[in-house]
């Protein structure tokens, strides 16, 4: 009868995140799954332009205020199966997303000769 | 993180490597990394209309609800919204614990090589639309078992499911506002202090019949009637609740020196006994039908067929003209629905004839105008404009 609930307000105030939208895919380097991976390093100018150093290319970006927030819902373990393109299954809200970090632009490639040692 | 995190030194070697200018950046950075779940799926993103990130942050709920086979809708406490999923052809990165440039500079001991956890990822998110609240099903559930009034033996050898505020809430596709609101509207009450019910029309007019006579013999103003008169004098007949209901439905409560009277709505009680007349055939004579209702209203009340608008429709096209019943509540919900089920009924309407029925379709901000436009086409018959259907009704 009751498929699918979402967050419930209450204690504590919502986390805060933030989203990166990259062009293309995001693929690990070797076969097995993204988890762990590094992606690469953010920096922002002293202007406060992001730029993202990932692998050999450099993206360079702005930040953007989201007209219309993000929820983050994370599913619920336990609830029933849902079939792609449903919402069912249980939800809560654990973050709110108001800012976005866009790289758009066609990302520099890092030209290198030699890996620098540490 | 048990793998070995980036070190400053090993930051610094990429900059350089990089050609960066580190005097040009800021002090701190953000060392990205999928987190254990990032692959997993477990996270979705969530557009927020405007309203519903005041309503999270204010601690209030959002509910996601529909039954398998209908479309999800997503409810506030007094909207409800279309569900669909936006795809983008970029990649969306969800990263706790990120911080902005204003961030960092607001922070004097952000120096640092910040390890930053991808949370998940997506190539699409759910986007919402405002939409009307699916109420249609409200009314069909009381419908099911209208309350006949205490003389009926009910309630204990009953099958029928009675219904919760609660039980609405989960079956109903609507924010709870919107339901109690419509609840009113359809003019249900609570019998035994927690189930919902709506009257059985020859019962609520058994009442209304009740109260119209006792305006009648008592003389008083139909602005200005006591419901501690009623009460008293038509306690014996039916129970007090359902005394006081009727008049709740059929007039505006106010209180004059201490004490609670009711103002009738004349046009609701000259709709319900033109309800009563009508449902008896299929159609009747006009000129006859109107005869008989001005003789049914009580006292001092004028029926007019505006009373009717969303009831009843008259046949102008007929000798002698008629009319006939045709409930707006009795239509289809969405609507293409109910414009197919409108042209199946009558050819060609006019924008004066059809906009009752169509009137509960209009979205936020939108016309009947702009409905018409969408839904049927319009040509001249008589010198009037008229509109049918845009494709051949079966």
């Amino acid at each position: 009868m009751t498929p699918c609930l979402s967050y419930s307000g209450g204690a504590g105030a919502l986390a805060q995140w933030m989203l990166v939208e990259l062009q293309g895919e995001v693929e690990p380097r070797q076969s097995g799954s993204l988890a762990g991976s590094l992606l690469g390093d953010l920096h922002y100018t002293c202007e406060g332009t992001p730029v993202l150093i990932v692998g050999h290319h450099i993206l360079y970006g702005k930040v953007v205020q989201l007209e219309k927030p993000f929820a983050v819902l994370v599913k619920q373990a336990g609830g029933p199966q849902p079939s792609p393109g449903e919402p069912q299954g249980h939800y809560t809200v654990t973050a709110l997303i108001k800012t976005k970090l866009l790289f758009k632009t066609r990302p520099k490639p890092i030209i290198t000769h030699m890996p620098k040692k540490v | 993180a048990a793998m070995s995190e980036r070190s400053r030194a090993e930051v610094d070697a990429t900059l350089q490597t990089a050609k960066l200018n580190p005097a040009e950046l800021l002090p701190a950075v953000h060392c990205l990394s999928f987190g254990p779940q990032a692959s997993a799926g477990e996270c979705c993103l969530l557009q927020l209309e405007p309203g519903l990130c005041a309503e999270l942050e204010a601690g209030r709920s959002l509910v996601i609800r529909g039954e398998k086979g209908e479309q999800a809708v997503l409810c506030s406490k007094d909207k409800t919204y279309d569900m669909k999923i936006a795809d983008t052809s970029n990649m969306l990165l969800f990263i706790p614990g990120c911080k902005t440039p204003e961030q960092l500079n607001a922070d004097p001991a952000s120096c640092n090589v910040i390890h930053s956890q991808i949370a998940g990822f997506s190539k699409n998110y759910w986007e919402l639309r405002r939409c009307r609240p699916k109420l249609k099903k409200l009314r069909k559930l009381l419908m099911e078992d209208p309350y006949e009034g205490p003389s009926s033996q009910e309630d204990q050898t009953s099958t029928f499911s009675k219904y919760t505020t609660e039980d609405l809430l989960s079956l109903i596709q609507a924010s709870e506002e919107e339901i109690l609101h419509h609840l009113q509207v359809i003019d249900a009450c609570k019998i035994e202090g927690r189930y919902w019910r709506v009257l059985e029309f020859s019962y609520e007019m058994k009442l209304l019949d009740h109260v119209t006579q006792l305006i009648d013999s008592e003389s008083w103003s139909l602005n200005k009637v006591p419901l501690r008169t009623c009460l008293e004098e038509l306690g014996s007949l039916e129970p007090r609740e359902m005394i006081e209901h009727i008049l709740l439905s059929y007039g505006r409560k106010y209180v004059d020196d201490g004490e609670v009277y009711f103002e009738m709505h004349e046009d609701k009680i000259c709709r319900a006994i033109a309800q009563m007349l009508l449902q008896n055939a299929v159609k009747f004579n006009l000129s006859e039908f109107q005869e008989v209702w001005q003789q049914s209203v009580p006292e001092g009340m004028t029926t007019r067929l505006d009373q009717l608008k969303g009831l009843a429709l008259v046949d102008k096209s007929s000798r002698p003209e008629t009319i006939f019943l045709l409930k707006v509540e009795d239509l289809p919900e969405d609507n293409q629905g109910r414009f197919n089920s409108l042209f199946s009924i009558r050819e060609k309407w006019t924008e004066v004839d059809i906009t009752p029925y169509i009137q509960d379709l209009c979205a936020e901000k939108q016309t009947v105008g702009a409905l018409l436009t969408k839904y049927a086409r319009s040509s001249m018959l008589n010198g009037v404009k008229v509109y049918n259907s845009r494709r051949p009704i079966s």
